[in-house]
């Protein structure tokens, strides 16, 4: 009796802990109603009290004050001016203080170290939520316990990199406020009220990650432990509000709105933050985080698998390795497309960012983007291929690896074949023009969407190979279904191909929408072959286990490439995504007249980027350690590759 | 190898066709001696591979390929042989077999062969270090940025053009409004060949409106530009070798199938002095055709342009 009061009191305990944290997150948002609905609370609209009075503020013939109005520069509404105009900066130590050193470069240390932990503390949870959810509805028990231990693990490596999230987060707002003063008080007094709301939901997120975390022992069964997951939800709400807040702040820089042509704030805070970038910034992010993350993740995994010592120790790793590739690798599939998106929104709203970017100055570094594309897709590919080796049964598909290199190899060169080319005078000669009448067709869009498309779709082949390899299917028609599906992926390669050559024949805008067929085929792949796959596979005969901790050494080096690429190639496009802005704080409102408002060289770039790789990935080294440190014991309490019963991963193994 | 065309127009597609063709080859000429006894070993399966593929780049395609391009290309083959030939256990132990037993020196060959690579691998870096160090007489390479982002307007005999939201004054249909639609569909073929239908002949005296336009365009073009861009539009025009590089090839569809035609219309009207910062280092002669055109003149050549290379403008939806 005493052990149910029991009980039920901790429910009741862990429903007023829930319904607090709700309520402390929506708290924020309630005081600042009047701010997202009138167009500025009144203390969020008035100017800061060190901005010059705007000319037309004074007061009018009859005494009173007189109300100004101007136009949005995006959304070309009229607005009360509610600020001062963006600063007028100029080439001094009152604008721009600094140390005997580059400003700029300092700040974007200090940025890139807060984002690549941002993101690494965004996605994290996500996976928690999906996996703690996943292991909830297991009807298996030990499967259900792995998932659960899975989920710990992952909320446990990110527990610490949270708070080294919060220090950079100081590090870098103390660089702004040191560096670019002028800029930052700016942008703070436009954003005010959503950098409170961002603080405040800030503590809210500390809050729940703590309780999430320290509560996960003591909520682990029945209704307790469906309010944990549900915490996970609280969670990652706060956490992609959190992200886009700081989404609009980027984006206001790139394409202001809510101001006017001086800069000055028209009173309509939705207006700054819903700019023409906005969005497809969030997806593009959002997508990116889990992406990164998985891949981090999956490093750490294979950094474990590395130093293990016991089988129980790989094979555990192993599997932790396979699902956060997995988990990656879902989110890399669609963020080409959302990054097709974000560059035509761009384009859209400026052609001139959109030139500068993929045919200008730019255009050099979306080469290399397009290469660590490519090694991502290739590293996972590789890694599936490595995999088909801890399945018996497997053999029948690794033959046919080589061709699959081959054919994604080609639409791999076609992707990275720059337009410009880099030759010396005498090839250019020899080449007789700019553009070599070979090579300079893999040059131009088209090409490169057939490209990606094709390289795409051959890793939604190699995953299907890798779910059929230790398996024979007994459906009855399992031969006709075989046939389907190879017909399926060979129309699908065709229509690509055929969309890529179609694509030169026809006007830029008719161009532009191929994209969409192409990108369709690609997802019918991925979707409709996988399912059909999955059904096929039901009751399918094994003709052996999965081998847990199996797998080659070189698949967990494809794993730690594949981590690399993602750090190296979020830190590359943050760099294209900022230096577009050119000679601009905020694009075409405020100017930046620092020393350093020139474009830096390819090569800089790229060694600042790598620079900024190899420092997060010491110290997310440290970070690994630490979670060692911690641990009590080998994490695995279920017995793994038992034959005949080995564990199954997502994705129906 | 030139005697083996490459056949313009198809040229892309053929050098993959060619490129699958041999690989389909080598795997069936590889295993038809596997069948007889006669299996190649892995080791030098990827490297004859591996070679194939750089002599293919240096030898086959013309005209050359510019270096850089093929140290991509070339890096990227030798990816690809490492992931194939370790895409399974059996075949990497079969790949490192070969190195294993020159570096494990089994034999007295194998050791005499480790020798040989002791002194000949420092012998390269060498000549590599050397080679990369000798003062070159060789021009520098320079990063031209063909396509610099325009401005976003320009000011051409006293009138702004936005160059966003400007268009082509006379791509228009008979009714003398601006249509895409209609000045598109008059051509038919877009290639080297014919591209107008029967029915819409500029030169025929009683076209009007758009062809009209076209056929001034031209005239305008065979008066000023041919001279350079060439008869064909493909930049090989009487004086083009005298310049380094040679004049825009419009008939590529990297160069003005890529525009707006104000970008086109900017570009003419400004000239190779005209460039922005970021086209350093300027090297293009073309004149400010403003100073000796009309507006109206350059928007015809414009349309005249897109009408013979049977390209489309690019626009926004």
């Amino acid at each position: 009796m005493g052990r149910v009061s029991r009980i039920n009191r901790k429910k009741v305990w862990s429903a007023v802990a829930l319904v607090a944290i709700v309520g402390l997150l929506l708290l924020p948002v309630l005081v600042s109603l009047p701010a997202l609905a009138g167009g500025g609370a009144p203390e969020a609209a008035a100017p800061p009290p060190d901005a010059a009075k705007p000319p037309d503020a004074a007061a009018g013939k009859d005494g009173a004050p007189k109300v100004e109005k101007a136009r949005d520069v995006f959304y070309k509404t009229e607005g009360i001016v509610s600020g001062a105009p963006a600063p007028k900066t100029a080439d001094n130590t009152q604008f721009y203080p600094r140390y005997n050193f580059e400003s700029r470069v300092l700040l974007w240390f200090a940025n890139q170290q807060h984002l690549y932990y941002g993101s690494f503390v965004l996605a994290v949870p996500i996976f928690c939520m999906i996996i703690e959810f996943m292991g909830i509805v297991s009807k298996d028990k030990a499967m259900a316990k792995k998932y659960d231990q899975l989920a710990y693990d992952f909320i446990k490596i990110s527990l610490t990199a949270y708070s080294l999230t919060a220090i950079l987060g100081g590090i870098l707002i103390f660089t702004f406020l040191t560096l670019y003063p002028a800029f930052f008080g700016y942008l703070s007094s436009i954003f005010r009220p959503v950098m409170h709301i961002y603080a405040l939901l800030f503590v809210a997120e500390s809050g729940t990650i703590y309780i999430y975390y320290y509560g996960w022992d003591k909520m682990k069964e029945g209704l307790l432990k469906w309010i944990h997951v549900s915490m996970s939800v609280v969670l990652n709400v706060i956490g992609t509000t959190l992200m886009m807040l700081a989404n609009s702040w980027i984006g206001f820089m790139m394409s202001p709105a809510g101001v006017d042509e001086q800069g000055r704030y028209l009173g309509n805070i939705w207006h700054a933050i819903h700019t023409a970038l906005w969005n497809p910034l969030n997806v593009h992010r959002i997508l990116g985080n889990m992406a990164f993350g998985g891949g981090v993740v999956a490093a750490y995994a294979a950094y474990r698998f590395l130093s293990a010592k016991t089988e129980e120790e790989r094979a555990h790793y192993d599997w932790m390795g396979y699902i956060a590739m997995a988990i990656g690798v879902a989110f890399l599939i669609p963020l080409p497309f959302a990054g097709y998106w974000l560059m035509r929104e761009v384009y859209a709203y400026r052609q001139q960012m959109g030139i500068t970017l993929m045919g200008g100055l730019l255009a050099w570094l979306f080469i290399i983007q397009a290469t660590m594309i490519g090694i991502l897709f290739l590293s996972s590919n590789y890694y599936l291929w490595q995999a088909l080796g801890r399945m018996r049964g497997a053999e029948k598909y690794q033959r046919y690896i080589k061709y699959l290199v081959f054919v994604l190899v080609v639409g791999f060169l076609i992707f990275i074949t720059p337009h410009t080319i880099v030759m010396t005078p005498a090839e250019l000669k020899a080449m007789g023009g700019q553009q070599h009448p070979v090579l300079g067709n893999y040059g131009v869009m088209s090409a490169k969407n057939g490209g990606i498309n094709v390289i795409i779709t051959t890793t939604v082949l190699s995953f299907i190979w890798y779910q059929r390899g230790n398996k024979i299917p007994t459906v009855s028609w399992a031969k006709f279904g075989n046939i389907f599906m190879g017909c399926f992926f060979g129309l699908a390669y065709a229509n690509i191909v055929w969309l890529a050559i179609y694509g030169y024949y026809i006007p830029a805008n008719v161009r532009v929408g191929l994209s969409v067929p192409q990108v369709a085929t690609t997802l019918s792949c991925l979707f409709f072959m996988t399912a059909l796959n999955l059904v096929m596979l039901k009751g399918a005969k094994e003709s052996g286990p999965i081998e847990w901790g199996k797998i080659s050494v070189r698949s967990q080096y494809a794993l730690i490439m594949l981590a690399t690429a993602f750090t190296w190639m979020m830190g590359l496009m943050g760099y294209i995504r900022s230096s577009v802005r050119l000679f601009w704080h905020v694009n075409e409102i405020m100017r930046d007249n620092s020393p350093w408002a020139y474009t830096h060289t390819t090569g800089f770039a790229a060694n600042m980027i790598s620079f900024n790789v190899l420092f997060f990935w010491v110290t997310i080294l440290f970070v690994f350690w630490l979670g060692t440190l911690g641990a009590k014991k080998v994490p695995v309490e279920a017995k793994v590759a038992v034959p005949g019963r080995a564990p199954q991963p997502v994705g129906g193994h | 190898m030139t005697w083996l065309k490459l056949v313009e127009g198809f040229m892309p597609m053929q050098m993959l066709f060619e490129l699958t063709l041999c690989v389909g080859l080598f795997a069936l000429m590889s295993y038809l001696l596997k069948k007889n006894g006669l299996a190649i070993p892995m080791f030098w399966q990827g490297v004859l591979f591996w070679l194939f593929i750089v002599l293919y780049l240096k030898y086959r395609i013309y005209p050359p390929i510019p270096f850089s391009v093929r140290a991509i290309y070339g890096t990227v083959a030798l990816v690809a042989v490492f992931l194939w030939m370790s895409a399974t256990e059996a075949d990497w132990k079969k790949f490192k077999q070969p190195i294993l037993n020159v570096m494990d020196a089994v034999t007295p060959f194998h050791k005499h062969l480790r020798t040989g690579y002791l002194v000949g691998i420092p012998l390269l870096l060498w000549g590599f270090a050397y080679s990369s160090l000798v003062p070159s007489q060789e021009e520098p390479i320079e990063l031209r940025t063909v396509h610099p982002a325009p401005p976003a307007s320009t000011k051409v005999h006293g009138k702004t053009f936005v160059l966003q939201t400007s268009s082509n004054p006379y791509r228009v249909n008979p009714e003398g409004k601006y249509d895409q639609e209609f000045t598109n569909s008059l051509i038919v073929e877009q290639s080297m060949g014919r591209l107008m239908k029967p029915t819409a002949n500029p030169w025929d005296p009683k076209a009007e409106g758009y062809l009209k336009y076209v056929r001034e365009g031209g005239e305008v073009f065979f008066q000023n530009c041919h001279f350079c861009h060439g008869d064909n539009l493909n930049g090989r025009g009487l004086h083009a070798f005298a310049f380094n590089p040679i004049p825009a090839n419009f008939t590529d569809p990297g160069t003005i199938a890529q525009l707006q035609e104000t970008f086109i219309f900017w570009r003419v009207a400004k000239g190779g002095i005209g460039l922005p910062r970021e086209s350093f280092p300027w090297a293009s002669v073309m004149p400010p055709w403003e100073q000796h055109l009309t507006t109206d003149e350059i928007w015809k050549v414009v349309l005249f342009e897109y009408w013979h290379t049977g390209y489309y403008p690019r626009t926004w939806d």
